[in-house]
């Protein structure tokens, strides 16, 4: 494997943290709230993991949107936990994609305790697929250096131009002509 | 012998009246539209057509935008799950390398007896393994079922 001793890699208890153990139905059908919800702990972590492409340096933050979501479920648990089994199971057991088109008499109802227990509502049409404008406390990475690589000469130099260049003596190359 | 078969034979002849006439005149089938028509009738079906196809094509579209806009909002938590789950698997690799290579003198975990794989990047920089050394030390089954992963859902 081409990771070496030199590479520092967390330790397993600095990686370990309570997971969110829920299937994909429930993420799915608490998606847009938690997302949401999350938001800006959210975009701090896609910030960082794409800025820096490497996920060693966002595992910090990765725990606080593990963290984040495991709030949000415990906030649901606690207030609606009647009305978002029942849209998980609709949804669940719908479709074979987690369509949400199939369940929107289980989802008004569930969106209707969040709005009266938690004041969340649900985020407009596709908002998730808009880009948003997110205030980054952390600051831009510099830039990598260049020339990135190193410069090397070139190993056979051309011809020079006073040298004389008179027609190939046997022809062309290609084997077609001549043979 | 010639005598014995002597039978009284009748000529084939046509009925007496003679044969019916040949109905050899054309007998073209019956036109419910005119050329005109027909090419009227196609563009008419079509528009219609396009229009319904339009119709269930936003509904697609904004049901598929609606699903997008979901995954797009767990997918941080996804991430952030697995990128702790690869790194724990990293480090399961390099020590089961490191335990499996011990008895090979030269042996340094991670290069090709001590030559760096990538020379150009530092030394502390993390080059995401190939899916194959990623797998490497897992059991083939594990590897198959991830490799043909689509074979199974």
């Amino acid at each position: 494997m081409v990771v070496t001793e030199d590479v520092d890699l967390p330790s397993c208890s600095e990686l370990t943290v309570p997971e969110v153990n829920l299937s994909t139905a429930t993420l799915m059908s608490a998606g847009p709230y938690f997302g949401k919800d999350c938001e800006a702990i959210n975009n701090e972590f896609m910030l960082c993991r794409y800025e820096l492409d490497d996920p060693r340096a966002c595992v910090n933050l990765g725990k606080k949107v593990t963290s984040c979501t495991m709030k949000f479920f415990k906030k649901v648990k606690e207030n609606c936990l009647e009305e978002f089994n029942q849209y998980v199971n609709c949804v669940d057991k719908s479709s074979g994609n987690f369509s949400f088109s199939k369940c929107r008499t289980t989802q008004t109802v569930f969106d209707g305790c969040m709005k009266d227990k938690l004041n969340m509502e649900r985020p407009d049409f596709g908002y998730f697929t808009r880009p948003r404008v997110h205030c980054s406390p952390s600051p831009a990475p510099e830039s990598p250096p260049c020339p990135c690589y190193q410069k090397f000469p070139d190993a056979t130099p051309s011809l020079p131009d006073w040298k004389p260049r008179p027609p190939a003596r046997f022809g062309s190359r290609f084997y077609w002509m001549t043979e | 012998m010639a005598e014995a078969c002597q039978i009284a034979r009748k000529q084939d002849l046509p009925p007496p009246g003679g044969y019916k006439p040949i109905p050899f005149k054309r007998v073209p089938a019956k036109t419910y539209f005119s050329g005109y028509t027909l090419f009227a009738g196609y563009i008419g079906v079509t528009i219609g057509a396009i229009y319904l196809y339009n119709l269930t094509l936003k509904k697609v579209k904004k049901h598929e935008i609606e699903m997008r806009s979901a995954k797009m909002a767990i997918y941080p938590m996804l991430l952030a799950e697995r990128d702790r789950e690869y790194l724990k698997q990293l480090r399961r690799n390099r020590d089961a390398e490191a335990e499996l290579m011990r008895d090979v003198p030269g042996w340094e975990v991670g290069t090709y007896y001590g030559e760096r794989i990538y020379k150009l990047v530092p030394p502390d920089a993390l080059v995401e393994p190939i899916f194959h050394e990623y797998y490497a030390h897992s059991s083939p089954t594990e590897w198959f079922k991830r490799a043909y992963i689509k074979l199974r859902s």
